[in-house]
């Protein structure tokens, strides 16, 4: 049970320990903070984004200890302890992530308020399944809305992703 | 959009779950995903003063074949979790199909088994599954436990028969004479979109006879229903695609759908004919795909 | 006579260093490693949180608004109303301007804004929200034209009698002689819904002010028309306000009106001296409105034997919303263009727009396109069938040539819709599968297109329609393209830039684009009407050939040629130097070369910074008649779609298996690019021709105001695509462009319509094409042919 404090107000104030994209976060969070705010309003993560706020659109999708979650239907309080990555978690030591690379290439992204949602996704579907068929590429970013692509390049560049992997692997 | 304040909980067990459920009456609700209960408030539809998580208490989160009684899943498995499960694909992949079936990939992962029944909205994807393969349900409160099957635990939309301080444990699919079952659902788009109906099939069949069948129907009624007439229909006859198109136009007689805007009743009335039709079918000749 | 000039096959041997290249989007990093800002990422220090308050009642009088109980919350900043702010009237059409920044005595829909608050953080705003108070006298509301146009209907503006906020009666040629030419008359009549744009990003606006001037971020597709309407609202100079548009989640026409945020922004920030930034929630979206019309169309058209048309009568009635926004010129373009689709002489159109008590309606991606050619495209093909022609042959015997001009008055250049038809017929196997598939089954056409550019700006001046201008470092190492065309995804920035690369005979890599703000960048009207690759395109085009000019003078005096090198000896001149990709050199003599570097850093310390500037205006355009302005444009892009889908016949549900999309867009600058605004836009038109409606209760409350009830195409829904272009050449277009953002959308709708009715024989005259529409359209073809039969 998280320890808190109680505010003047009489609203309680809980301590949570988060590890964000490697990092351990200690904060005060009120119980009614979603995930997707404590992520871009206290940590300044602004990659995760916001619209439907109701878990229809995917935009907030972050990892949640490895599984892709909507960030607007997670309590911060219930995530006391366990480790969530961000798309700003993606890169490593100024190296982008394959997907990362292969979006770039593809010119996956147009507007790109879809793109951090989808590429987590993707990374989910990438670490669970490395070779997957494009019914399953479909399937892992069908809770992704996105407007302006047809999603036909993210399925080329997710596609292409996982063939580069292999690749790197047998080779 | 926000949440209004509440106070948050995260007891040990689900025994101490229950003790603060009961502590805090009316004002509190058990919360496993989250995936109902956070965008009703959202919505402003509830306003709960006190919040008492369930999701993360592991002695929710097994599923296991007990031999003798039968599969037995944690009610705080997500769907995801149903969806993947080796113990669910090798005796009834109607269940993991029918996870499959719900919302999308990232709701999957939060959203738990019994959250879905205990929200108890007409159209969710898995009471229809899981009644038609006749499961019972544990139930803990802060007085005692008790066990019911799973299809009288709904009293009407949004409503069940657990006191404020009981919680659904698990769910426990008996080793039954079912040789077949399937769950179609019927929805506007291919993800993410809430069933028109669903329709649930179970049979055991003895050659081509059908000796029994359940067949529970979803998103049609107050509550989910089977189609009794049509199950004692189909009782002793043999199976094929004339007599499971006149027990669906029998279960599309037994629904009581209503009019909104994923369809009119007439519409429904009829999906519930084609649907029984294709369910019964696919029980029959996939086994329990 | 003079033999007709070919734009077709024109830059199949052309190869360009850095156009007609799928180049790397010039914003992808900021896209893909999350570190791009959009408007709500942004944070001000000392920032406030606001929000409108919105009316409850689709029509009523105001009596009273009590705001105390909210005031008396702690950390409630604001409350405005109309009593605060000036009583200005704006739109988007000047001729209609009829919103106040909020209601003035009347709502007139539901969701209509009433004022606005402001509070020091979100969880205060709202809570202070619903403390709000608003009494009113109900007023009988019509929610439908046919309920405004009744006889006694309540009246929603003083100044639209009858409702009637826009009426259209044009006729060009004889109609009337021509029906009695005509061997076969035909008429139908087909209804469009009211759909919202489906953009991800919900709009935003964040104000600041500093002194007599203001800021504003904002999700916005024009920052020149955003400067132009707040400067206008609060009588302010042009100068004194900046508009910044940040990365923006797509607008598809839904982020060109000035939102109620933008000018709630600017009036709390000024009374609090507080930044302010006020958001949307998604419902909000909807309630803001400035989606397509939905459309109720009749069509009678008159044909030779052979299927030729000999005329077409129109007539449209829009149900607009409560205010006009846009819609002017969304009721005239439902008219104006399907004359430069098919080549006839005789046409009458008439329209209707309605004002009703619901959200406003205004452009949408094909601004007042798909659902007239959804129409069209379906009447034509009844035609054919009765004819018993072949769809797409009576598309090619009808389709517009190159170099003609429209009866109302358009010129048309390059333009190919006949060889995209017989592309899309032979890459999709159409011979093979029309009238062969299973029931069930069935492959349909569709034609499209659109303008590239308006001809005029939405208000009356005399400014040119796009700058552009670019600056080379002082050291010759980098370059900045300074342009307000605006990037909402599709890709401007990075066309742009590759245009002034080739311009300048620079790389690509060493060019940045310095976009959307109106203090560092210069004038464009921004991203609608499918205009920047051309205007802007132009504008800087000649900009870099400005930049190349001056470095080639520069090289001139730098250059020697030596006279063993086999050219000649002396003084060089410009015209005999060229400038590829960073390296100026001797035309004749290629080795003899320097880099631009180090002839821009030469210019530099001889004259200053160098600069090119480029300029574009399309000078007059079109006819004389009334409206004769709209679908004026420099160039007409055409395209044609097939599709094919599957219909479960006893559920109704419509699968779309496959589609081929072809298109006339001109020179094409980034082939990726362009293949990507074709999958965008085909996703957006198989969600409006099968799931997507805006619906309403009685009261005129947005009911599927969510993406789950509004379902837009996820990833399993979308079909397969095969995007291919007619190669062609827009003598109008700089390097021969044309658009292909807008006018992608416009066949789908009719495209996809016609395949069902091909699949399943009965035609639903009313989109969407739900499964429960299908479902009871084939129970009433049982139905009657069983009482036929007996
Ligand atoms: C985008 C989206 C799409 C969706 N699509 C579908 C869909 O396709 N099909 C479908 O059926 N549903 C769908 N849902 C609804 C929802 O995801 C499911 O019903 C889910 O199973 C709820 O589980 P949860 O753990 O999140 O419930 P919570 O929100 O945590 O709880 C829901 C209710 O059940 C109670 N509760 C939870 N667990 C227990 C327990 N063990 N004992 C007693 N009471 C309990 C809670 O107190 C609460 O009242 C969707 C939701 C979203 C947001
Ligand atoms: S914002 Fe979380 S799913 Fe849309
Ligand atoms: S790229 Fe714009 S929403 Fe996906």
């Amino acid at each position: 049970m998280a320890e808190f404090i109680v505010d003047k107000d009489g609203i309680k104030r809980y301590l949570v320990t988060i590890t964000v994209n490697g990092i351990k976060y200690t904060k005060m969070v009120k119980a009614n903070s979603l995930l997707v705010n404590f992520l871009r309003e206290d940590l300044d993560l602004t990659g995760t984004k916001k619209a439907c706020e109701q878990g229809d659109c995917g935009a907030c999708t972050v990892l949640l200890d490895g599984k892709p979650v909507n960030s607007c239907m997670v309590l911060t309080i219930s995530v006391d302890g366990r480790e969530v990555t961000t798309v700003e978690g993606l890169a490593s030591n100024g190296k982008l992530d394959i997907l990362q690379e292969k979006f770039i290439e593809h010119s996956a992204p147009q507007c790109g308020y879809c793109a951090p949602g989808i590429l987590m996704s993707a990374k989910a579907l990438l670490m669970r399944n490395p070779n997957p068929t494009e019914l399953e590429v479909r399937e892992a970013i069908a809770g992704n809305l996105c407007r302006c692509t047809g999603y036909v390049h993210y399925v080329q560049a997710i596609l292409d992703a996982a063939a580069a992997n292999q690749e790197r692997k047998d080779g | 959009m926000y949440l209004p304040d509440f106070e948050y909980f995260t007891p040990n067990s689900v025994e101490e779950a229950c003790r603060l459920l009961s502590q805090y009456g009316s004002k509190a609700v058990a919360i496993a995903g989250g995936t109902d209960i956070l965008v009703k408030m959202k919505k402003e539809v509830m306003a709960p003063e006190v919040l008492v998580s369930i999701g993360h208490l592991s002695e929710l989160k097994k599923i296991e074949y007990v031999p003798g009684k039968g599969v037995v899943i944690g009610a705080g498995v997500t769907h995801n979790e149903v969806m993947n499960s080796k113990i669910l694909h090798e005796k009834y992949l109607s269940v993991s199909e029918a996870a499959h079936q719900m919302a999308n990939n990232q709701v999957r992962n939060l959203g738990t088994i019994g959250g879905n029944i205990c929200n108890a909205v007409p159209s969710a994807d898995m009471p229809p599954i899981l009644i038609a393969l006749d499961t019972t349900v544990k139930i803990v409160g802060a007085k005692g436990e008790r066990t019911m099957p799973l299809e009288n635990v709904f009293k009407g939309p949004n409503q069940t028969v657990l006191e404020n301080d009981e919680l659904i444990t698990e769910f426990v699919i008996p080793d039954g004479n079912f040789t077949g079952s399937t769950y179609i659902k019927f929805g506007l788009r291919a993800s993410g979109a809430l069933a028109v109906v669903g329709v649930a099939a179970s049979v055991q069949m003895e050659g081509d006879i059908v000796k029994d069948a359940r067949i529970v129907l979803g998103a049609v009624s107050p509550v989910p229903v089977r189609a009794k007439e049509a199950e004692n229909f189909l009782r002793g006859k043999k199976a094929g695609e004339e007599l499971f198109a006149e027990a669906g136009v029998i279960a599309s007689g037994e629904c009581r759908p209503i009019s909104d805007i994923r369809g009119s009743a007439e519409y429904r009335r009829d999906m519930v004919r084609v649907f029984t039709r294709r369910a019964l079918l696919k029980a029959v000749n996939e086994g329990h795909v | 006579m003079a033999k007709e000039f070919s734009y077709l096959n024109f830059n199949r041997n052309k190869e360009y260093s850095y156009i007609g290249k799928s180049l790397k989007r010039t914003d992808i990093l900021d896209k893909v490693t999350g570190r791009g800002k959009f408007t709500a990422d942004l944070k001000f220090s000392n920032m406030l949180y606001g929000k409108l308050i919105r009316s409850t009642e689709a029509h009523a009088r105001i009596i009273k608004i009590d705001t105390s109980e909210a005031e008396k919350l702690p950390g409630v900043r604001a409350i405005i109303t109309a009593k605060d702010v000036p009583s200005i009237k704006y739109g988007l059409s000047p001729a209609r301007y009829d919103e106040t920044i909020f209601c003035i005595d009347k709502v007139r829909y539901y969701g209509d804004k009433i004022g606005a608050i402001c509070a020091v953080d979100e969880e205060t705003l709202y809570k202070a929200l619903k403390l709000i108070k608003v009494e009113y006298e109900v007023l009988p509301a019509v929610f439908t034209p046919a309920e405004a146009a009744k006889e006694g209907a309540p009246q929603i503006f003083e100044e639209y009698p009858g409702n009637i906020n826009t009426e259209i009666h044009l006729e060009f040629g004889d109609v009337e002689k021509a029906k009695k030419e005509a061997y076969y008359i035909r008429t139908d009549r087909l209804q469009g819904q009211r759909t919202v744009h489906g953009f991800i990003e919900p709009h935003c606006s964040i104000a600041y002010w500093e002194g007599k001037r203001v800021t504003i971020h904002s999700a916005h597709q024009s920052a020149h028309y955003l400067q132009h309407h707040i400067a206008r609202i609060f009588n302010m100079k042009e100068g004194d306000v900046r508009v910044i548009l940040p990365y923006i989640g797509a607008g598809f026409g839904g982020k060109l009106d000035v939102s109620g945020l933008d000018v709630a922004a600017v009036a709390l920030s000024k009374i609090t001296g507080q930044p302010v930034k006020m958001f949307f929630d998604l419902e909000e979206v909807w309630y803001n409105g400035r989606a397509r019309h939905g459309m109720d169309m009749k069509y009678t058209t008159g044909v030779t034997k052979e299927g030729k048309i000999l005329f077409v009568e129109s007539e449209i009635i829009l149900d607009g919303g409560a205010y006009t926004g846009l819609g002017v010129a969304s009721s005239y373009y439902a008219g104006a263009l399907l004359t430069v689709l098919y080549d006839f002489d005789n046409y009458r159109f008439d329209a209707y727009r309605y004002v009703t008590n619901l959200p406003p309606c205004g452009a949408q991606r094909g601004h007042g396109q798909p659902h007239p050619r959804y129409a069209f495209e379906s009447h034509l093909d009844h035609i054919a069938e009765d004819l018993g022609i072949d769809p797409i042959d009576i598309r090619l015997l009808n389709a517009r040539r190159a170099n003609t001009v429209t009866p109302n008055g358009y010129e048309v250049k390059a333009y190919y819709l006949k060889e995209a038809n017989e592309m899309a017929r032979d890459v999709s196997g159409w011979k093979e599968k029309k009238g062969k598939l299973p029931k069930g089954r069935g492959i349909g056409v569709g034609n499209g297109g659109f303008v590239t550019g308006a001809g005029y700006c939405m208000y009356r001046t005399d400014l040119p329609h796009s700058i552009a201008m670019i600056k080379v470092y002082d050291d010759g190492t980098h370059a900045v393209v300074y342009t307000n065309a605006v990037d909402i995804g599709q890709g401007s920035d990075t066309v742009l830039t590759q245009m002034a690369a080739q311009a300048m005979g620079y790389p690509y890599e060493d060019i940045t684009i310095c976009t959307r703000d109106t203090d560092l960048s210069t004038l464009d009207f921004g991203a609608y009407a499918s205009r920047q690759t051309l205007m802007a395109g132009w504008a800087v085009k000649r900009a870099g050939e400005d930049v190349k000019r001056k470095i080639l003078a520069q090289a001139a005096e730098m250059l020697k040629v030596k006279e063993d090198g086999g050219y000649r000896f002396g003084k060089l001149t410009p015209e005999e130097l060229e400038c590829e990709e960073g390296i100026v050199y001797v035309k004749q003599e290629p080795a003899v070369n320097i880099t631009f570097a180090e002839v821009a850093r030469a210019y530099f310390v001889k004259h200053g910074v160098l600069i090119g500037r480029g300029y574009y205006h399309p000078g007059k355009l079109g006819g004389t008649h009334k409206g004769a302005a709209v679908g004026t444009s420099p160039a007409y892009s055409s395209a044609t779609q097939i599709a094919e889908v599957e219909v479960d016949m006893e559920t109704g549900l419509t699968k779309v298996v496959g589609t081929w999309d072809v298109h006339d867009s001109g020179f094409v600058v980034n082939p990726q690019l362009l293949h990507g605004q074709v999958h965008g836009a085909f996703s957006m038109g198989i969600g409006e021709t099968i799931w997507e409606k805006v619906i309403f209760d009685e009261k005129g409350r947005v009911l599927n105001g969510n993406f789950a009830e509004y379902r837009l195409p996820t990833a399993l829904d979308m079909p397969y695509v095969e995007s291919l272009v007619v190669d062609t050449f827009e003598p109008n277009g700089p390097w021969g462009v044309k658009e292909v953002g807008e006018g992608a959308t416009t066949p789908t709708l009719g495209c996809v319509a016609n395949a069902v009715y091909d699949a399943i024989g009965v035609r639903i005259s009313e989109l969407p094409l739900t499964p429960e529409k299908i479902w009871r359209a084939l129970k009433e073809a049982e139905g009657a042919k069983e009482k036929g039969g007996k």
